[in-house]
C-alpha cells in the first residue's frame, strides 16, 4: 500500500509540481507509532508509509500559524478522508485555494490513536470512535488515490458519546467539565495541532489586555476550554486530534461533538463536506432569528 | 548507607503509617481516569504498580500556577500580602528514579542568583520515597544521563522490591534517615545485599536506549545554527514536552486581577510556544518553530550543563512519548552525537 504513495510522491517530487511532500513516516524508536515527515528529496521517498497508525492530521501544516512549512515550496498532503474535511474547511475560509495544493487522498477502514491498543492490526475494538461512522473512507476530493475506494460504514453518526452526556444534570454536567479541565496544564497543544486554530495570535495569548489568564487553576482553564470549544463551533470537523493530542487526557472531542451537535440539529450543518458552503456562523440572512436582540 | 527491609505489608502500610503520623501523603493516584501525583487519604487510594505518572513530580516543588503575593487596593491604598511559607510536611512516596533525580538537578536553579523561597522550603518540607523501575519503554534513556531505574539520586529513600516480593530500603539523607527513625519498627534492621543488587541490574536491563550524551553536546557546543534543526520543522510549538517534563522550569510572573484585588503569579511557561520570545516591538528573535524547539535542546544539554555541571534532562522519555508529532529527543541527540562522530 505505501508503495503506491512512494511512487506518487517521487512522480511529484521529481516532475517539480511540488516541493515538498507532507506524509507519515515511522517513529524510529517505535515503529509502531508513525509522524509527520517532511519530504523534499525524491530519494528520501522511501520514509512514506501510510498504515492505521497514521493518525496525524497533517492539515494542519497547510495553514498559517506554520509559515515556515509553506516557505518550503507548494505542497503535496497526504490524507485520509477525515483529514481531507479539514482541508476543506479551510478552503472555505479562504486559507489556500484547492489550486494550492496537490491532495495525494489514502483510502481508509481506520486508524488507531491509542497505542496500548494496537496489536498490529486495526480491529472493530481499537479503532476510533471517528471511524466507527466514517462517511469519508474514500476522501470526498483528491488528486491521486492511494489505495482502492472504500465505501461508507454502513451506520450513521448515532451521538451516543453525546446523548450520555446530555442525559446528566447540568449540576452534574459541570461537575463532570469542572472535573475535566482541572488537570488542563494549559499546554495547548489541543490548539497547535488543530488545523483550526490558525490565529496569529490566539486570544489566550493576548496580554494587552489578557482575557484568558495563564494560570493553570480551575477559573482560567475553564475559561481557556470553553472558549476554545466556542471558536471552532460549526468549524471543526471532528478530527479528534485535539483529544489525541491531550497529555493528560481530557475528552476535547465530546466537548466539540456536543457544539456539532448543536449545529447539525439548528443550522442542519455539518463542517468539512463543501467549501462553498456558507459558513453558519459567518453568514448573515435577513431572515435570521431577530427576537433575541433587544 | 543504611540498609533495612521494609516490614508487614509493604507499601499500603507505610503509606498508612506516614498517613497516620499526620503527613501529607503524595503518590500516584488515579483520577477522572488519569493516573498523577496527588494527596492519598488512605494506601488504597495509591497506584504503585505503575509505569510513570503522564505529568512529572515536579509540581508537588513547583506547582503549575501559584501566588507569589496578593494585593488589594478596594481600600484605597495598596495593600500587599506576602505568600504564605507554611508547607506541612510531606512525603512522596514512589516516585520513579528519574522523577525524584529531578528535584536536585531543579536545586541549582531556583537557588542560583536568588533563593526561591517558595521552592526551596516546599523542598525542604518535602521528603522523597522513590521506587525502582520493575518497566520501561523505548523512550526511556536515563541510563545516558547518568541516572539508572535504580538510582538514589534525589530520593532520601529508596525501595526496591526484591524477587521474592520484599522491599529493600536504601536510606540515602538525613531527612531520609529522620523518616527511617520516626517509622521505626516499620523498616527492619538489615537487608539481602546481594538480591538488591540482583533486582538493580534486572532494572538496568530494562533500559536499551543507549545515547552518548556528551559526544552530543560537544556537537552542540558548535552547531547552534545547523540543518540540523530545520528537520525538526514539524515541532508544532506546544508546551506538551515542557510541561510533562520533570526538569524543565520557565514561568512567567503575571498578575491576575479581579476588580481592585488579585494575586501575582508564578505560572508555568514553555520556550517552545511562539510568545516565550517575542518582544514589546513585535520582533521576535526565535522567529521560527524549529529555533524555539532547538533552545529546549540547548538549555537541557549544553547552557545548563555549562552553567551548573549538570543535565538538565533525567531521561524519561515523557517529552518524547507525549509529543503530539513524534519527536524522539533521544534521536535528536543520537542524530547529534552522530554528527560529532563524522
Ligand atoms: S474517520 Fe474515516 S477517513 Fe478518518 S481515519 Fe477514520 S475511517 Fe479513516
Ligand atoms: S492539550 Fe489538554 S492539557 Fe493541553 S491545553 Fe489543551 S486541554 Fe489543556
Ligand atoms: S477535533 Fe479538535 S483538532 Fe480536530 S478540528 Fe475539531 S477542534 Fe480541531
Ligand atoms: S517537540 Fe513536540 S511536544 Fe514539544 S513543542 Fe514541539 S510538537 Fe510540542
Ligand atoms: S527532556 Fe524529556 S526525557 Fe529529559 S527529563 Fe524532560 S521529559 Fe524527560
Amino acid at each position: 500500500m505505501s508503495k503506491g504513495l512512494q511512487d506518487i510522491a517521487r512522480e511529484l517530487l521529481e516532475k517539480g509540481e511540488v516541493q515538498v511532500v507532507v506524509g507519515w513516516g515511522a517513529v524510529k524508536a517505535d515503529p509502531d507509532r508513525t509522524r509527520p515527515i517532511l519530504v523534499t528529496d525524491p530519494d528520501e521517498v522511501g520514509e512514506l508509509v501510510w498504515n492505521p497508525r497514521c493518525v496525524n492530521n497533517l492539515a494542519v501544516y497547510l495553514t498559517k500559524a506554520k509559515s515556515d512549512v509553506q516557505a518550503l515550496g507548494k505542497a503535496a498532503i497526504v490524507a485520509k478522508g477525515c483529514d481531507v474535511k479539514a482541508i476543506t474547511g479551510l478552503i472555505q475560509e479562504m486559507q489556500f485555494s484547492r489550486d494550492d495544493l496537490v491532495i495525494i487522498g489514502v483510502a481508509c477502514k481506520g486508524v488507531v490513536s491509542d497505542g496500548s491498543l494496537w496489536q498490529g492490526e486495526l480491529t472493530e475494538e481499537n479503532r476510533d470512535l471517528k471511524c466507527r461512522f466514517c462517511d469519508v473512507r474514500t476522501p470526498r476530493t483528491y488528486d491521486h488515490l492511494v489505495g482502492e475506494e472504500v465505501p461508507p460504514v454502513d451506520a450513521e453518526d448515532d451521538w451516543k458519546d453525546v446523548r450520555e452526556l446530555e442525559e446528566k444534570t447540568p449540576r452534574e454536567r459541570w461537575d463532570y467539565w469542572q472535573e475535566q479541565f482541572e488537570r488542563c496544564i494549559r499546554c495547548y497543544a489541543c490548539r497547535q495541532a488543530c488545523p483550526f486554530c490558525y490565529c496569529t495570535r490566539c486570544i489566550a495569548d493576548k496580554t494587552l489586555p489578557r482575557w484568558i489568564e495563564s494560570g493553570q487553576h480551575p477559573r482560567a482553564n475553564l475559561a481557556w476550554n470553553i472558549i476554545r470549544a466556542m471558536h471552532l463551533a460549526g468549524r471543526c470537523v471532528e478530527c479528534g486530534e485535539c483529544e489525541r493530542v491531550c497529555p493528560v487526557g481530557i475528552p476535547l472531542n465530546l466537548l466539540n461533538r456536543e457544539l456539532a451537535k448543536e449545529v447539525a440539529v439548528e443550522y442542519g450543518y455539518r463542517a468539512g463536506y463543501d467549501s462553498e458552503a456558507p459558513p453558519p456562523f459567518a453568514t448573515y440572512r435577513e431572515e435570521d432569528d431577530q427576537s433575541f436582540i433587544r | 548507607m543504611e540498609h533495612r527491609t521494609l516490614a508487614g505489608d509493604g507499601l499500603p502500610a507505610l503509606i498508612d503509617e506516614l498517613i497516620k503520623k499526620g503527613m501529607r501523603v503524595i503518590a500516584p493516584t488515579q483520577r477522572n481516569g488519569d493516573l498523577a501525583f496527588g494527596q492519598v487519604s488512605s494506601s488504597a487510594e495509591a497506584v504503585l504498580d505503575y509505569f510513570l505518572c503522564k505529568r512529572s513530580a515536579k509540581e508537588i516543588v513547583f506547582p503549575r500556577t501559584e501566588a507569589i503575593l496578593g494585593f488589594d487596593r478596594s481600600g484605597g491604598e495598596v495593600k500587599v500580602e506576602p505568600p504564605s511559607m507554611q508547607f506541612p510536611e510531606t512525603v512522596v512516596v514512589g516516585a520513579r528514579p528519574c522523577d525524584a533525580a529531578s528535584l536536585p538537578i531543579l536545586d541549582h536553579i531556583f537557588t542560583w542568583d536568588c533563593d526561591d523561597e517558595l521552592f526551596t522550603r516546599r523542598r525542604e518540607a518535602t521528603t522523597v520515597i522513590g521506587l525502582t523501575c520493575t518497566t520501561a519503554d523505548n523512550f526511556c534513556f536515563c541510563t545516558s544521563v547518568g541516572l539508572s531505574p535504580d538510582n538514589t539520586a534525589g530520593s532520601d529513600i529508596l525501595l526496591t522490591q526484591l524477587e521474592d516480593g520484599q522491599f529493600f530500603v536504601e536510606v540515602v539523607t538525613d531527612k531520609g534517615e529522620k523518616l527511617a527513625a520516626e517509622l521505626g519498627e516499620l523498616f527492619r534492621e538489615g537487608g539481602d545485599e546481594s538480591a538488591r543488587q540482583k533486582a538493580g541490574e534486572k532494572a538496568r536491563a530494562l533500559v536499551t536506549r543507549s545515547v552518548d550524551v556528551s559526544k552530543a553536546k560537544g556537537w552542540l557546543d558548535d552547531h547552534f545554527d545547523d540543518e540540523m534543526w530545520e528537520s525538526w520543522m514539524t515541532c508544532l510549538g506546544c508546551g506538551a514536552c515542557t510541561f510533562v517534563c520533570p526538569t524543565c522550569h520557565c514561568f512567567d510572573i503575571v498578575d491576575e486581577v479581579q476588580g481592585l484585588s488579585g494575586h501575582r503569579c508564578k505560572n508555568w511557561d514553555a520556550c517552545t510556544f511562539w510568545h516565550f520570545t517575542v518582544h514589546a516591538s513585535g520582533h521576535n528573535p526565535r522567529d521560527v518553530q524549529y529555533k524555539r524547539y532547538r533552545q529546549r535542546i540547548l538549555h537541557k544539554f549544553r547552557y545548563y550543563k555549562d552553567r551548573f555541571g549538570v543535565t538538565l534532562c533525567t531521561g524519561c522519555g515523557r517529552c518524547s512519548r507525549h509529543c503530539p508529532v513524534g519527536i524522539d529527543i533521544a534521536e535528536v541527540l543520537e542524530t547529534a552525537a552522530g554528527s560529532a562522530a563524522s
